[in-house]
């Protein structure tokens, strides 16, 4: 026999470690994890204990992309992450363009902002930030050169029509921008020089005689200043979702509980010739509800998740590798926290 | 234009503090923390660490207006500390908090690094793999590192 619990009243352990999904609503989603609030329960900080509650792993680690799980840390700290990610942590973009000659049909301002958003592979940590009025140098700019004239083709077909084979330099793509090291920057970079993430990234179509002549400067920066200093496509996290069965579910009820999931998140297991709904793989679930429509499953069906399980998702634009954005994310958190605590001290000192 | 300058977001102008306390006249144990040039990343942040100390009464935070780049933190504590003191606890926890988040990572990607190159092996001799990956690790942190970044 097993024994029915009353999913509509809600423990509170379950009120305090899951947020809950309903029907209509999502329910105790704000952390509770203090002190004084729960009787009998310590949640005073602790180092030692967050070492010990704390885990990573990291799940899928691809050129461009990286998803981990982050257990045992608050929304607040987690969402830091995601928001440094996108906005703070330094790239190296193109800020300044040089415009020499221009005869495209695309307009300076226009070719300059297409100049910027191209992600530059440039380690962001071997230069520095330039102030407004601070002259560039090699330490805080990159210098590239766009020189392309389009000409006909002296080798196509007198009936060709294709573009790409009836003229030269038809199309500017960013691998034509060419570095121009100063200083000893040709000395410091030779192992990885300095160019665009990547060469095929469309920049303007010419047409013969037309002509692009340009000088561009990359500064250092962050996101929130403009997105083109984003080291990410995306940060995104979720939280890992739970379903939770009351009692069994079998028979014709289990095809279609199965039906309500993504693939692989439910599996039929056939015991004596009964089929029963098993909960396989709920990180697969997209929390649709779909399940929590019918009246068959009311009551034996609790969808939740679990409130500090970050599975985290980060797309690099290429410039930074991904397993790296989250190291230098940390890095920027704390010197944040220390500047803030330099200062508390300094206010304190001088009162 | 009158559009106002986009690193006024984040550059900390000159004379202007970064952190200012006005100690509340009215609650005792009561202060209101100004932080310049600060958003959400760091207010709410603050706002769980302040709660998870057992001395911490009150800790909440606001940004008054959207294009004022500073938030206001009101912290209230317990007779036998300041909220000055709380602030520079949780600021000091938060760091080693973070500090420790960021070991566990780095450890967890020279496994992964590891186990994804051993993928194809089939030794299943763990003593074997314990031994290699020592050697894995300090090549990773010695050569592959450093050169990672061209």
């Amino acid at each position: 026999m097993v024994t029915q619990k009353d999913f509509k009243h809600n423990d509170i352990e379950t009120l305090r470690s899951r947020v809950i999904v309903e029907r209509d609503r999502v329910t105790s989603t704000a952390s509770t994890d203090y002190p004084h609030n729960y009787p009998g329960l310590d949640l005073a900080f602790d180092l030692e204990k967050f070492k010990e509650n704390f885990k990573v792993k990291i799940n899928r680690l691809s050129k461009n992309e990286i998803e981990f799980d982050m257990v045992g840390i608050d929304a607040a700290i987690a969402n830091a992450f995601r928001r440094i990610l996108i906005a703070e942590v330094p790239t190296m973009a193109i800020s300044q363009v040089f415009v020499m000659n221009n005869t495209s049909v695309v307009v300076d301002e226009v070719l300059a902002h297409r100049l910027g958003l191209i992600p530059i592979l440039a380690d962001p940590t071997k230069f520095d930030f330039k102030a407004k009025e601070e002259t560039s140098t090699d330490i805080n700019t990159i210098v590239l050169r766009l020189n392309i004239r389009c000409k006909r083709n002296p080798n196509a077909s007198a009936t060709e029509t294709d573009p790409l084979k009836k003229y030269i330099h038809s199309t500017v793509y960013s691998g034509d921008l060419i570095w121009d090291p100063k200083g000893d920057q040709a000395e410091k970079f030779k192992d990885c020089p300095i160019k665009p993430v990547y060469d095929d990234i469309v920049i303007a179509k010419l047409r013969p005689g037309q002509e692009i002549d340009v000088e561009v400067h990359c500064e250092k920066g962050i996101g929130q200043d403009h997105a083109k200093w984003s080291p990410v496509a995306t940060a995104t996290y979720r939280l890992l979702p739970e379903i939770l069965i009351n009692g069994e579910i079998v028979g014709e009820d289990a095809v279609k509980f199965q039906s309500c999931f993504p693939e692989g998140v439910v599996d039929i297991v056939e015991e004596n010739g009964v089929k029963k709904a098993k909960v396989v793989n709920p990180r697969k679930d997209t929390v649709s509800r779909e399940v929590l429509r019918y009246p068959e499953f009311e009551n034996k069906v609790k969808l939740t998740r679990v409130r500090d399980h970050f599975i985290f998702t980060i797309e690099s634009v290429g410039s930074i590798e991904p397993q790296d954005l989250l190291v230098q994310a940390v890095q920027v958190l704390m010197d944040k926290c220390a500047q803030v605590k330099r200062a508390l001290q300094a206010t304190l000192q001088s009162d | 234009m009158n559009a106002p300058d986009r690193f006024e977001l984040f550059v900390l102008p000159d004379g202007v503090k970064k952190l200012t306390i006005t100690p509340d006249t009215k609650i005792p144990n009561a202060a209101t923390f100004k932080v310049e040039k600060e958003d959400h990343t760091l207010a709410n942040m603050l706002r769980m660490q302040l709660l998870e100390d057992p001395k911490v009464l009150f800790a909440g935070y606001k940004m008054p207006h959207p294009l004022d780049h500073y938030f206001i933190l009101k912290v209230q504590t317990t007779p036998d500390t300041t909220p000055a003191h709380v602030l520079g606890n949780a600021l000091t926890e938060l760091i080693q908090n973070v500090g420790s988040m960021k070991n566990k990572f780095e450890v967890k990607r020279v496994l992964f690094c590891y186990f994804l190159l051993c993928n194809g092996t089939s030794s299943t001799i763990w003593a074997f793999h314990f031994f290699f990956f020592f050697f894995f690790y300090l090549a990773y942190h010695f050569f592959l590192l450093p050169g990672k970044f061209y």
